[in-house]
């Protein structure tokens, strides 16, 4: 039984009784003692006084030397129960006369009599005493006594100090049973407490408290504790609820995302196969569209070259008629072909290094015979340091053969000039081809669709002056693709003047079977249709910023859309489908961080940039939330300008409807009439074209 | 008169080429695939052969890299005549031992030089 692990219930009732017990017992022992030892000594020292007495009374016969008076004085002692023996000695020592108790054993006598006083001896009290007459001393007197007395009131005192402790013992029992529970209780009652709250795992549970002392002060922590456990959980709860709420929000997201992308890529699948089967069909038509064509040309040549020798004359101009169509129609389809596969972006670039010098010398060599048919004159001046140059040479010799053929068309007696030469801007060489006519000329109405194909401005032009009507749009097309630009000068009556610049070293080059592979072709051709280049959106709710930034804006050349609050602004982006978004971020009802959030949330609108305009300086945000821009108010114009131009040309790497001619970055000569787009347009290899 | 081997699949074509080919004096022998071509050029020795690339049962390419690494065709001009003009055919052309090339459709004026060119550098021969 180990004392340390009993219950605090015993261990306060032993303490209580022990303690008790300890008091009770110390101090009736102590007590019960005293009094024992007190009542020793009192008994010695009634001995002794009864020794003189009987010394006294035996004094006289002593001195007679009376036996049998002393003998009967002696006698007397019988009177006293525990009185064991009395001896008189004589003066030498020798026994006088003697008493002796009747049921005494053979007591134990002292000889030569030991020192006056008393003594215990053993389990006897004896005396020895003198005993004298008139002074004189006649002989010793020897009393002994048993301790009878002061062994029964021991006795009794031990039986009383027994049934004492006993009693006090079990009405301390009581009393500390009773009182424990002061202490014990609420003790008992934090256990049970603390038991219930782990079993049943609920935190609204609290302890009584009881008294103030140090208990209670525990079960104060005790409850603090719980109400914060408590606390703590409910806030777990929450947190758990809402975890669990969120997770099955982003589940659900996930499942319709994942939903999406299967649908995205079925669509990208289903696009990439129409993508190669276009491409199939591509390469396939250009074969067997040209075979016959070449039998029929062939053909003809060779049955005009028997005919004149055989001299059949009047057959030869039938003949001639049937090549001249053949040849016509072979034009066209390569022509038809040429740009199908450029819209499908299927259209390469093979590069290679050449010298430019005698690329035009072939050229104006090859076509010498259109040029005199109208009876023009060619003047050709190549730059001393032309050197070689790094492009597509086929699409080069297409462009220069187009814009020369061009030239001798529309020109009667005319010069057609061609100047040649290269030019350094921005760390990069650049090669300038000038072809200029003094021609007809080109009306302010024709030049807005030039570069379009099949809009040769007037049917009767068509007509009268031959062609296919596409050769300026491809070469366009060619011009892009090579990242250079083109332009033309021209006033009705006065000639025309087409420039051409070309980078020195064209970079992308693309292999037809690399872009057989490039599907993001047609989505982006797509948009391209939608997205109209030249609309800017201007979301701010002052509408004299609006205003003005508008005719700012228009000034640039743009089409440009205003909203006055955020849900119109993003009504206007998904109809008009902008290049650009300048979004205000202060304003009343929706704020332009929102706005923001918005238009970046909408995959339609997602892809449009949106320059912040505003007064609050937080472009961390801003970019955060996926701003392409941040300008602060007042807007620096230039500024806007730069970053609207910068996504213009990011954008596109366009053939839109070119409405303008794009003017050069250096030539501002603003086109009358046209929506005016300025600035350098760039290819990035990637041809998109709007589908019509 | 110098022979012309002319290999070609199409018929129409190699009627035509062949018969403006004879007025301009030449004598023409024809094939109409790969491996009639490769014959036709051990048997007949002609002076220069005139290879469509797309041929059936061999290819261009091939009889020409055959005829070229064999001593005793060796020394025939070969112009490859090719429906594509993209650069990697003309270096192709070259790669595999033609002596020029030319594309298709023809233009029998250009050809005809290019003929000419060839026959005459090996005339002192």
């Amino acid at each position: 039984m180990n004392l340390k692990n009993l219950s605090i219930k015993r261990k306060l009732m032993l303490i209580t009784m022990l303690t008790s017990g300890l008091a009770v017992v110390l101090s009736s022992a102590g007590f019960l003692s005293y009094d024992l030892i007190s009542f020793r000594h009192s008994l010695s020292q009634d001995l002794m006084t009864q020794a003189e007495i009987i010394g006294y009374n035996s004094a006289a016969a002593m001195a007679f030397k009376d036996e049998s008076a002393a003998t009967v004085t002696l006698s007397a002692l019988q009177a006293k129960e525990d009185i064991v023996s009395a001896v008189l000695y004589t003066r030498d020592g020798k026994v006088f006369a003697q008493y002796i108790h009747a049921n005494t054993r053979r007591p134990r006598l002292p000889a030569p009599p030991p020192e006056r006083g008393y003594r215990f001896e053993g389990s006897y009290l004896e005396v020895f005493r003198d005993v004298s007459l008139n002074g004189e001393l006649v002989g010793t007197l020897f009393l002994q006594s048993d301790m009878r007395q002061w062994n029964s009131r021991a006795r009794r005192y031990a039986s009383i100090f027994l049934s004492f402790v006993l009693i006090s013992g079990f009405i301390a029992l009581l009393v500390s049973s009773k009182l424990q529970k002061l202490i014990s209780g609420p003790i008992l009652h934090l256990e049970d407490t603390m038991r219930m709250v782990s079993a049943t795992k609920s935190y609204e549970v609290r302890a009584t408290k009881f008294y103030g002392d140090e208990i209670g002060r525990l079960i104060d922590g005790f409850n603090t504790m719980l109400s914060e456990i408590q606390q703590r959980d409910t806030a777990f709860h929450h947190a758990n609820d809402e975890l669990k709420t969120r997770t099955l929000q982003l589940e659900g997201e996930i499942v319709h995302r994942k939903e999406m992308q299967k649908e995205l890529l079925t669509a990208k699948h289903a696009a990439e196969d129409a993508n190669r089967a276009k491409s199939a069909f591509l390469a396939n038509m250009s074969h067997e569209l040209r075979t016959p064509l070449n039998a029929i040309i062939g053909y003809s040549e060779m049955l005009e070259e028997e005919t004149h020798e055989l001299g059949k004359v009047e057959n030869i101009k039938d003949l001639q008629k049937i090549q001249g169509a053949g040849k016509h129609l072979l034009s066209l389809i390569n022509d038809v072909l040429d740009l199908s596969k450029i819209e499908a972006g299927r259209m390469g670039l093979h590069l290679e290094t050449f010298d430019i010098s005698q690329m035009i010398d072939e050229m104006v060599t090859t076509l010498h015979p259109a040029i005199s048919k109208n009876s023009n004159t060619i003047q050709v001046h190549l730059a001393e340091d032309l050197g070689a140059m790094r492009a597509d040479i086929t699409k080069v010799r297409q462009i220069l053969f187009n814009l020369l053929s061009n030239a001798s068309k529309f020109t009667d007696h005319g010069t057609i000039s061609v100047d040649v030469d290269r030019s350094t801007e921005e760390d990069q060489d650049w090669i300038r081809f000038r072809v200029a006519d003094t021609g007809i000329g080109i009306t302010a109405k024709q030049k807005g669709n030039l570069f379009q194909e099949f809009t040769q401005a007037d049917v009767s032009i068509a007509r009268k002056y031959g062609g296919t009507g596409l050769g300026l749009a491809i070469s366009y097309r060619y011009v892009r693709l090579m990242n250079g630009r083109i332009s033309v000068e021209s006033e009705p009556g006065q000639g025309s003047v087409f420039t051409v610049h070309l980078p020195a070293k064209v970079t992308t080059e693309v292999t037809e079977a690399a872009q057989t592979e490039k599907i993001n072709d047609l989505p982006a051709a797509t948009i391209e249709t939608k997205s109209n280049m030249d609309t800017i959106l201007v979301i701010d709710d002052d509408s004299v910023v609006r205003d003005l930034m508008s005719r700012f804006l228009t000034r640039l050349g743009f089409h440009v859309v205003a909203a006055a609050s955020g849900e119109e602004g993003l009504r206007l982006a998904k109809q008009v489908n902008p290049l650009v978004v300048t979004l205000d971020v202060i304003m009343p009802d929706c704020d332009g961080w929102a706005v923001l959030n918005k238009l970046k949330a909408d995959p339609e609108l997602s892809e449009i940039p949106v320059i912040m305009v505003t007064v609050v300086d937080n472009e961390t945000m801003g970019f955060e939330l996926g701003a392409s821009n941040y300008l602060i108010k007042p807007v620096d114009r230039d500024r806007l300008a730069v970053l609207i131009e910068k996504h213009r040309a990011a954008r596109s790497s366009t053939l839109t409807n070119a409405k303008a001619s794009p003017a050069s970055r250096h030539n501002v000569s603003p086109k009358k009439g046209s929506g005016g787009s300025k600035g350098t347009i760039t290819a990035n290899g990637k041809v998109t074209v709007p589908l019509t | 008169m110098p022979k012309i081997l002319l290999v070609e699949d199409n018929e129409m074509n190699r009627d035509m080429l062949s018969r403006r080919l004879q007025r301009k004096g030449f004598i023409v022998v024809a094939a109409h695939d790969g491996e009639q071509g490769h014959l036709l050029a051990h048997t007949e020795n002609p002076d220069i052969i005139l290879m469509d690339i797309s041929l059936p049962v061999m290819d261009g390419w091939e009889v020409t890299r055959l005829l070229k690494a064999d001593k005793a065709t060796r020394h025939i001009p070969i112009i490859a005549l090719t429906a594509h003009a993209l650069m990697t055919d003309r270096t192709k052309a070259f790669e595999v031992g033609c002596d020029d090339y030319d594309t298709k459709p023809v233009e029998f004026g250009r050809l005809s030089e290019k003929i000419d060119n060839l026959l005459v550098v090996r005339k002192p021969s």
